[in-house]
This record gives structure tokens, C-alpha cells and sequence, in this order.
């Protein structure tokens, strides 16, 4: 009995130290830091849509604590140079990899590297030919590209004319735009009389387009599937004075894609969420790894924008980027 | 069935006072120390708080000014440009000489660039005139021909108003070419002086570098921030401004409109927060800090910790004296309990209690203290008496000598006398004069083995005279017990029986033989006959009571056995063997010397 009395006592004092180191302790235990390694298609600070996309990335990392490592191709369609930039980023080891594959076959041997080595797989932007990832988060393209067609449609009748200027052509995001503007715009489709790819460059792009305005002299209707191929085209048009008499839908957004719809040249443009995209992005990866819900397929989603309503409250929102302080350091 | 388990370990742990003192006493002791934690440190969790309340709308008050002075100031700034003559003149001067004109452009282009060099808040100084001149900045930028003044809400709120400054919200600069930036703009109608209409505008865009330096330098914690609405609740400046304009994150705007206090916390576990608000009259906007609680109550978990610690020791303190102070009340009654059983037992002697205290414990030792002394004197005292009545019946019994035995005797005597045998007469008168002397004579318990064996020869010779041929005796005592104590008339009554129930009833003569000796530290006194012996039944009840021998002297065998044991213990006494036929053997034992 006596004995057993003592044994209590023990256990009670015991049960204290226990608490106190409990709560003692609590403070102590600290986390390991989430690597991670994204790779886009481009870093290019005269691109808004990446920049805004990385700056997107930055702030996500920043908010979760994330250290995240950026590198990228000097040129959106080097695909193989991407490729290699992946292998590198294995070696590295990180959490997860996030890629923006500049080919819709040719990075698919890399990202399967990646999750052969057990690394997480996230896609912002784009996809492969194979649904290897984790998670994607993405503009839905095809509803993207079924928005430029619902605007262009309002311009078609029987005997317009419409050319494509893609991007690149094997790049998933351009075949889904052009598939789901076609799909809006029916039998119109036989309307389009050709689709040529820029390679993502203005250059190409501007040269393009005055082959086309040659070729085919009643030209009505040019729609450019991303900012190198619409800003590309539209100038062209501009410079060529074709300004008004042939319209232009244009993809994606920055200043000078601003200005042209503010003068006219494009009757609207899609608009996608770059920053958002990237943010989401990172966001998602952090979520499988602290094993939370998240989404396999994320649509970030994209607005058509025309001229008329593109000073409203949301859609400055949208066009412009708060540069903020945090923007720029995020963007640093 | 649990609650049966449940009731059963509650009364294990209440089977001792002692375990109920200890728990009931701990069980107090927490619940005290627990009630005491709970309100001390919601009393200073509330104290942290309102410390915390009054320390926050201190700080958002205090931006609410400054920031009410930096739109003042440029308000005055806005004020002396409108004013300005060379402004009106630029604007709206007819008569003026082109060489003129560009001395007064020249000077404003000065003024603007002083203002925008000295001022990296500003992003655009810009003045303009419904004639269609203007200055943007230094000269070097100019106004986006492609935008409709009619289409931007903050120029017409402006031109519409009478006077004063009009302050928009926060909106993407699309007036000025090419730069597209979100601005807050501060923006006043210019009045041509020659019709008084408002003819020209006048506005200031103000980038967020002094909203920001003036929200983000001001403590609200880590993680805690400052953020501004408008009128509207629209958001003129937040930090994570861009997150909240991709719509990938929310803030409180609803409920900081509609407060009507100017604070409120919210109940979200570790990201409950403290909203502090403050409503400027001049600007129209709202100034709210947000300050994440578990920060405020950093010192909260330092304080828990502390109370906890001391919860800690003072309870351990109180198990430790509740042990002890039970201990002091429970030992005595422990000590009672002990002797109590000592007393069962029969032990009387090691029952008294040595009294410690004089408590209500103390005076229970005492009172059975005394009662135990009581009981134990009344027992002595009844021993005593037993003994006292037992040893008057013995002297009663040794006393006796058979007036039968007497009669014949002296029967034999005077039998003998006629028939002249004088020696015999003479022997056996002396006999029976040893005999009678010795029985009333000495009033001892005990004599000598030496004596009582006398005694007994007195008697055999007595008996052998009377027996003529018929009997012998034969007595042989070892010379060292001769001198040893004895209680008297053993000898006697055993060999009185061995003759009236062994030697007279054999036809030959009878012989018994007294032997004595000493045995394993014990004195041994035989007697032998070769009489009639003795079935196994009556055997087994010789010793008992009712075999009382009528034709004895009264001192019969139980008699003598009962004696024994009464004087010298249970060990002692008479044994008896017999074989039917060949005669009996009686052992009588008693303490040797020593």
C-alpha cells in the first residue's frame, strides 16, 4: 500500500516534468525549408506575361516560406536547352519542380526523369503529350481560344476572311487556343484561309503577317494566339495602315498591347492571369507536400477584354499589375 | 459492469484514512490552484488586450494624421499651381507673344521639375487646358491622346466641383502615355481668369512610396499590417495590394464598413486578429491596422508558463505536507489499531502505548491504556483466586486419609494384639503412626521424594501385614532425587490402586515395584505391578474424572494427574501403560532439578 502510495507520487511528478518540457519544447521544433525549382519557358522583362507569372511565383514562395530557384531558356522555343535545365534541376534535389514545357513532346523524356527520381511534378502554363504531373495549373486553352472566337465571330459574315498567327506549333497552349477558337467558330473555320507560327517572335511574327496582308488582299480578320504573335501582327497591320479595315483579336497583355487596343487596332484581346498562375502554381506544389487538398487540373482563367470596358475597376485589375513594393521586390 | 471497477478502485483508494486525506486534499488543492490559474490568467489575458487596443488605435490614429498632412500638403501644392499666374496664363493666354509664352512655359516646366525631382512620391505632375495645352511632368511626357477626359470618373468629379481639391481612389494612370501606373490622383479645376469657367485641370499622382513608408513603419506585430479604404471600400493601399486585385486573397472590407466601434477581434484560432480602425473626416478613407493576436499575447504564453510553473511546485508542496500531516494524524491511530490487535492476541504486556501528544488521539491511547491495565489486573486477579481456591481444595483432599484404610488398620492391629504377635503390633502401629504424622502434620504442598516415598513404605507395610503373603514391594530411588520437592500424596492413591485393582485379584502374590529416577532432565517415579492388568478401554479412560475410586481415600488417579498438571503444567503428570493380565505400569513425571 505504502509502496504503491509512492509510486503515485512518482508518476505524478513525473507527469509534470513531462508537461513543463512539453511545453518548453514547443517553441523549439522548427521546419525544414521547402525547396523547389520552377522552370519556365523564358525569363524576358520585356515579356509581361512571364514576368508577371515569376513575379506570381515569388510572392507565393515568399508567403509559404518556400525557397524557390527560377532558371529558364534565353528563348521560349529552346526546348532542349530546357531539358537540359531540368537534369540540372534534379541534381539539385529539390521538393518539387515546376515547369512550363516549351514543347508539347519534346520536354516529355525530362519531366518523366523527374518523377522517376520521386521529385513532385508541377506544370504552370502548359502541358506534354502525357498527363505526368502532379498538379497543372493552367489558362483552360480551349476556352481561351473559344473567347477570341466568340469575339471574332461578332466580325465574321459569309465572305470574311481570317488568318491565324500561332505561336509555336507544337506547343500545347497554341493548339488548344486554335482548337477552341475553331470549335466557336464552326463551319466558319473553312473561312480561315491560313495559320502560320512565329516561334514566339515579334519579328517573325511582323514578317508573317505582311506575307499574309499580300497574299491575301481581302484579309478581314488576323488573330495573334499570344503576345508575341498578336503585338508581331498588329503592328504590322499598323504599319502596313491596314489599321481598322482589318481587325485584329488579339492574346495576351502588356503596355503595347494596351495602347493598340486603346487605338483601335485590336478590337479585344484574352487576357490570361500570369500572376496568378504562378502563384497558384507554388501554391499547389506546397499543398501536396503538406498534403492538403489540392487540384490535379487548376484553370486559372482568362477574360476577353475590348476597348469599351477596359478602364473598369476589375479589369484595370487585371491589365495592370499593382507594382507595389512587394511587386518589385518579388520581381528583383 | 465499469462502474462496478470504477467503485471497487475508489474504494481501494479510500481504504486508509490516510490515502482519502492525501487525495481528498490534493483534490482540493488543484481544483483551488486550477480556479486561481483560469481567472489570473484571463485577468491578464483581458489586460493584454486592452493594452494592446489602446497601443494599435494609438498607432493607426497616428497615421490617420500623417497621412491627413500629406494630402494636405499637397493639396497646398495643387492650391499654388491652380493659382499660379503663370499657369493661367500658359493655359489660357491670348494676347501673350510666342517668346513670351515660352519664358512662362519655361518657368512652370522649372517649378514642375523642382517638384519632381525633390519628390519621389510624385509619379505625375500634370496641367492641361481644354485649348489643348498642357505640361505633363518635365515636358518630356505627354497626355494619351487615345482616352476621353469624359471617361475617367476622378477629372470629371473634379471639374464638376466648385472648388477644392477632389481625391480619387486608387486607379491605373491612363491619362499620361505610355506609363500606365496605379496612382492615387489628386486633382483640381484650373478657371480660365478670362471667362471664370473651370476651363483646365490640374492634378498630382501620387505613387504609394510615403503611403507605404507611413503604413509599413509602424509596428503591428510580424506578421500584423496597415491597410487603407476609401469611401467605397475600395482599397487605396494594402500591402499584398496585387494579391488582392487576382482575387487570391480576401480582406475584411464589409465588416470594417460597417463597424461601428472602432476595433474588433476575430475569432480564427491562431490567426485571430485585432482590427483596429480609424476613419478619416478630410480624405473620407479608412485607416485599419491589423494585428494578429497570439503576437499581442506573446508575453501571454511566458505568463502561462509562469502560473503553470508555480501551479507546479505549490501543488507538489501541497501533496508533499498532505502526505506528511496525514502521516502525523494517522501513525497514533496506526499505533492504536496495532496494539488493539496485540490485545487480541492476549498480550498485554506489549499493548501499552508511549503517549506522544495530547490530542484527541492522545487521550484515546490513555483511556485504552488504562483499560487495558484494568482488563489486565482482573485476569491476574482471577488467576489468582483460581489458584487460591484450587490450592484449599488440594490441602482439603491431601488432608484426608481413608477412615476405611484407618479402621482396618487398627482392626488388623487389634486382631494382631490378641494373637499376642507384639512385633508385628508394634510394627505396623509405628507404621501407621509415620502414616498419621505425616498426613496431618505437615502443611506444606510439597515434601521431599525421600519423605513421600516414606510415606508410601508406611503405607506397603501397612497393606503387606494386612496381606499377609500376598503382596511384595520393592522400592528402589536413585540417591540424587531423594532431596527433590515433591507434591505430596502422589506415591499414595497410585499404588492404592495398583493393589485394590491389580494385586487383589491374582491368586500368586503381587509384587509392586517404585522405582525412581532421573530422565532427560525430568524426574521419573515408576510404579510396577504384576497384578490383573487393564483392557484397552479402561486404559483410555483411567485418567478421566468419573473413575472416581469409592474404596480409595478420595485422592484417586485424576486426582493425582490433575494436581500434577496444576502445579507443575501441562507436561507433567501420570502416564499409564498395562498389558491385561500381566500387570500395569504407572509413570509419574515432574520437573527435574534446576
Amino acid at each position: 500500500m505504502r509502496n504503491q502510495k509512492h509510486k503515485i507520487l512518482l508518476a505524478l511528478a513525473l507527469l509534470g516534468i513531462v508537461a513543463m518540457g512539453w511545453v518548453l519544447g514547443r517553441g523549439v521544433q522548427e521546419e525544414n525549408q521547402i525547396k523547389m525549382v520552377y522552370i519556365p519557358k523564358i525569363i524576358d522583362n520585356n515579356n509581361e506575361f512571364w514576368t508577371a507569372l515569376i513575379a506570381g511565383a515569388r510572392m507565393a514562395a515568399e508567403e509559404y516560406h518556400i525557397d524557390l530557384t527560377i532558371i529558364a531558356p534565353q528563348r521560349e522555343e529552346d526546348f532542349e536547352k530546357q531539358n537540359a535545365l531540368i537534369l540540372e534541376a534534379i541534381k539539385q534535389n529539390p521538393d518539387v519542380i515546376l515547369v512550363s514545357p516549351s514543347h508539347y513532346t519534346g520536354t516529355l523524356e525530362a519531366v518523366k526523369e523527374v518523377r522517376k527520381r520521386g521529385i513532385k511534378l508541377v506544370f504552370i502554363d502548359s502541358e506534354v503529350k502525357e498527363p505526368v504531373w502532379d498538379s497543372i495549373v493552367a489558362t483552360d486553352n480551349f476556352i481561351a481560344g473559344s473567347k477570341m472566337g466568340n469575339l471574332a465571330k461578332s466580325y465574321i459574315d459569309d465572305n470574311t476572311e481570317i488568318a491565324v498567327v500561332g505561336h509555336v506549333k507544337s506547343s500545347s497552349t497554341a493548339i488548344e487556343r486554335i482548337r477552341g477558337l475553331e470549335y466557336i467558330l464552326g463551319k466558319r473555320k473553312s473561312q480561315i484561309v491560313e495559320t502560320v507560327f512565329c516561334d514566339s517572335t515579334f519579328e517573325k511574327a511582323y514578317s508573317l503577317t505582311e506575307e499574309l496582308v499580300k497574299k491575301y488582299p481581302d484579309l478581314d480578320l488576323v488573330i495573334g494566339t499570344n503576345e508575341y504573335a498578336a503585338v508581331g501582327a498588329a503592328n504590322a497591320i499598323k504599319d502596313l495602315g491596314m489599321a481598322g479595315k482589318i481587325k485584329m483579336v488579339g492574346f495576351d497583355n502588356s503596355i503595347e498591347e494596351v495602347q493598340l487596343l486603346e487605338e483601335g487596332v485590336f478590337v479585344g484581346i484574352v487576357v490570361q492571369k500570369p500572376f496568378n498562375m504562378g502563384y497558384l502554381g507554388i501554391e499547389q506544389a506546397y499543398k501536396i507536400l503538406k498534403n492538403e487538398e489540392f487540384k490535379v487540373q487548376l484553370d486559372s482563367g482568362s477574360e476577353l477584354i475590348t476597348k469599351e470596358n477596359m478602364y473598369t475597376e476589375e479589369n484595370q485589375k487585371l491589365l495592370f499589375p499593382f507594382v507595389g513594393r512587394q511587386f518589385r521586390e518579388a520581381q528583383d | 459492469m465499469l462502474l462496478l471497477q470504477v467503485k471497487k478502485a475508489w474504494n481501494k483508494v479510500f481504504s486508509s484514512i490516510r490515502t482519502s486525506m492525501i487525495v481528498s486534499f490534493s483534490i482540493l488543492i488543484v481544483s483551488a490552484l486550477l480556479v486561481f490559474l483560469v481567472v489570473s490568467l484571463n485577468y491578464t489575458q483581458d489586460r493584454i488586450l486592452n493594452n494592446s487596443i489602446s497601443y494599435t488605435t494609438q498607432i493607426i490614429d497616428l497615421i490617420n494624421t500623417d497621412i491627413d498632412s500629406y494630402i494636405d500638403y499637397m493639396e497646398n501644392i495643387s492650391l499654388l499651381v491652380s493659382n499660379n499666374n503663370d499657369v493661367q496664363q500658359y493655359l489660357f493666354g491670348q494676347t501673350t507673344s510666342s517668346a513670351q509664352q515660352k519664358t512662362i512655359f519655361e518657368r512652370i516646366q522649372a517649378q514642375f521639375k523642382t517638384v519632381m525631382e525633390s519628390r519621389k512620391d510624385i509619379s505625375n505632375v500634370v496641367v492641361f487646358s481644354n485649348q489643348g495645352r498642357s505640361l505633363v511632368n518635365t515636358g518630356n511626357d505627354e497626355l494619351n491622346q487615345n482616352i476621353s477626359l469624359y471617361d475617367l470618373e476622378w477629372a470629371m468629379e473634379a471639374i464638376k466641383r466648385e472648388n477644392g481639391t477632389s481625391l480619387s481612389s486608387s486607379h491605373v494612370q491612363n491619362l499620361v502615355k505610355n506609363k500606365y501606373q496605379w496612382v492615387v490622383t489628386l486633382s483640381r479645376a484650373i478657371r480660365n481668369p478670362y471667362t471664370n469657367e473651370r476651363a483646365g485641370l490640374f492634378f498630382i499622382d501620387l505613387n504609394y512610396d510615403i503611403i507605404s513608408d507611413l503604413c509599413e513603419n509602424n509596428s503591428m506585430g510580424e506578421r500584423g499590417y496597415i491597410y487603407i479604404l476609401d469611401k467605397d471600400g475600395r482599397i487605396i493601399y494594402h500591402p499584398q495590394q496585387q494579391l488582392l486585385y487576382s482575387g487570391l486573397k480576401e480582406e475584411r472590407i464589409e465588416e470594417i464598413l460597417e463597424s461601428k466601434t472602432s476595433y474588433f477581434v476575430t475569432n480564427e484560432g491562431t490567426d485571430s486578429r485585432l482590427y483596429t480602425i480609424s476613419r478619416s473626416e478630410k480624405t473620407g478613407w479608412t485607416i485599419v491596422g491589423v494585428a494578429y493576436t497570439d503576437e499581442l499575447m506573446k508575453g501571454k504564453e511566458e505568463t502561462q508558463l509562469i502560473y503553470l510553473f508555480t501551479a507546479g511546485i505549490l501543488f507538489m508542496i501541497a501533496v508533499i505536507t498532505a502526505t506528511l500531516l496525514s502521516s502525523t494524524i494517522t501513525k497514533p491511530i496506526k499505533v492504536l489499531k496495532n496494539s488493539m490487535k496485540e490485545v487480541e492476541k492476549g498480550n498485554f504486556e506489549s499493548a501499552s502505548i508511549t503517549l506522544h501528544s495530547n490530542n484527541e488521539i492522545g487521550s484515546l491511547s490513555n483511556s485504552f491504556n488504562v483499560m487495558t491495565e484494568e482488563i489486565q489486573n482482573l485476569m491476574q486477579q482471577n488467576i489468582y483466586e483460581q489458584r487460591q481456591k484450587r490450592k484449599s481444595e488440594l490441602r482439603a483432599l491431601q488432608s484426608q486419609i481413608n477412615p476405611h484404610f484407618l479402621y482396618n488398620t487398627l482392626d488388623s492391629i487389634i486382631w494382631m494384639a490378641e494373637g499376642g504377635r507384639n512385633t508385628e503390633v508394634v510394627l505396623m502401629t509405628s507404621s501407621l503412626a509415620k502414616l498419621m504424622r505425616q498426613s496431618f502434620s505437615n502443611q506444606a504442598e510439597t515434601v521431599s521424594i525421600e519423605k513421600e516415598v516414606e510415606y508410601v513404605r508406611s503405607y506397603l507395610t501397612i497393606q503387606k501385614m494386612r496381606y499377609k503373603d500376598k503382596l511384595e514391594f520393592e522400592i528402589k530411588i536413585d540417591q540424587d532425587i531423594r532431596q527433590i520437592e515433591i507434591v505430596k500424596l502422589i506415591l499414595q492413591p497410585l499404588v492404592e490402586n495398583a493393589i485394590y485393582h491389580g494385586i487383589k485379584y491374582k491368586e500368586e502374590i503381587g509384587l509392586i515395584q517404585i522405582e525412581g529416577l532421573e530422565c532427560d532432565g525430568k524426574i521419573q517415579l515408576i510404579i510396577k505391578d504384576n497384578g490383573a492388568g487393564m483392557n484397552a478401554e479402561t486404559l483410555e479412560h483411567i485418567l478421566d474424572e468419573k473413575k472416581e475410586n469409592k474404596h480409595s481415600n478420595g485422592v484417586g488417579v485424576y486426582n493425582v494427574h490433575m494436581r500434577l498438571q496444576l502445579y507443575y503444567g501441562p507436561q507433567y503428570g501420570v502416564r499409564y501403560e498395562s498389558v491385561l493380565g500381566e500387570g500395569t505400569k504407572v509413570t509419574v513425571t515432574i520437573p527435574g532439578r534446576g
